[in-house]
């Protein structure tokens, strides 16, 4: 038998070995995009804040707050009052009576398992993700702010005024209730909030709730960290440890 | 039997005119991709009887699923179908007179509110 490859059989043999390398590596891009985009969400994971009191500082607080006005274009209103004006995450200042120690508090959407705006919307327009975020829907917003009577954590705003040049990513139109939204539209890309990647020391700590190797689940294991009104039995998806 | 005849070919030669008259701002980069050749819709003439139904399902899948693909995004119809003032390299938006989505909206005198909350031009970065 004749070994030697002549120049026929070379090309025949390179013709096969890079369609076939084109095929599986076709199909591993597409796969890859696929996983990112096109697969629907779902209930494996849960994702969730942890708000470490004790490291963040009122500056934190106020660079957390730029940068989600930033990120998602709200804050610039300029007919609404100081009331109506919306605000997505609030500076708290909570004060403990006995000792006067006083913890600063950033409040934005608690991301209940069980919301209370999601039980009273009319429309469904209030709603929960499969992954535990909760939004709103503002193509069926009515704008009847039933949500903001019923959320415990004061966290959703309405719109007051005709807006123009929203962020892409983020439509925001008069009369519709909005609230924060854990960034869902860096998070589907698996990036972080805007105003956890502001904030430089470990205060604040995003993640996968499930997630038995994520930093959030490993760090809520080991300390003590608490709900606010964990008395309504909520099940909230942010934490806070300090206070 | 004469009049009805003029009326008749008024019609005819208008509706002509009406139908050119769709071409007349398919935006800059629209303009430009169809001159070239490639085709991103099924056909004109599906997208332009189904884009509200093909809109409103991708919505859904958006806001509920997280599914975020190009494919018949606000984002994009906006991004394609824009044009830009030569004079101060703004964008005009697309919902203002004489544009992409307002030339036919108000030609068939359908109103829509989709800008209302979405933004009429393209991302900061692009201007």
């Amino acid at each position: 038998m004749n070994k030697t490859l002549n120049r026929r059989d070379f090309i025949k043999i390179m013709n096969a070995t890079t369609t076939g390398v084109a095929i599986v590596a076709s199909g591993i891009t597409l796969t890859t995009f696929a996983s990112v985009n096109e697969i629907p969400v779902t209930n494996k994971k849960r994702w969730g804040l942890l708000i470490d009191t004790n490291k963040l500082t009122e500056t934190d607080i106020d660079g957390m707050v730029n940068a989600c006005q930033q990120e998602q274009g709200w804050g610039t209103e300029t007919h609404s009052t100081a009331s109506q004006k919306p605000g997505w995450i609030k500076k708290l200042k909570v004060k403990d009576k006995a000792t006067n120690k006083v913890s600063n508090l950033a409040l934005m959407c608690q991301h209940c398992e069980e919301p209370p705006c999601v039980d009273v919307c009319p429309t469904n327009a209030s709603m929960k993700r499969e992954d535990g975020i909760v939004l709103v829907d503002k193509h069926l917003c009515i704008g009847c702010r039933y949500c903001m009577m019923a959320c415990p954590y004061d966290a959703r705003s309405f719109v007051h005024e005709t807006l123009n040049n929203q962020k892409e990513h983020m439509p925001r139109g008069k009369g519709t209730v909005e609230a924060c939204t854990m960034c869902v539209h860096k998070i589907d890309k698996g990036e972080t909030p805007a105003c956890v990647e502001s904030v430089n020391s470990e205060a604040v700590i995003f993640g996968n709730l499930y997630d038995e190797s994520s930093q959030i689940n490993q760090t809520l294991k080991i300390i003590q960290s608490s709900q606010i009104r964990s008395d309504l039995n909520l099940n909230t998806g942010v934490r806070y440890s300090g206070i | 039997m004469n009049r009805f005849l003029v009326v008749f070919l008024s019609l005819l030669v208008s509706s002509v005119f009406a139908y050119i008259d769709e071409y007349a701002n398919l935006g800059e980069q629209a303009s430009s991709i169809k001159v070239s050749g490639k085709v991103f819709h099924e056909s004109p003439s599906i997208i332009r009887k189904m884009h509200p139904e093909l809109l409103r399902h991708k919505r859904n899948k958006t806001l509920r699923k997280g599914i975020r693909t190009n494919e018949y995004s606000l984002k994009g119809c906006v991004s394609c179908h824009v044009n830009k003032n030569k004079i101060n390299n703004q964008y005009y938006s697309v919902d203002k007179k004489g544009q992409f989505c307002s030339d036919c909206h108000k030609k068939v005198g359908v109103s829509f509110d989709c800008f209302s909350c979405h933004r009429t031009v393209p991302r900061e970065s692009l201007l």
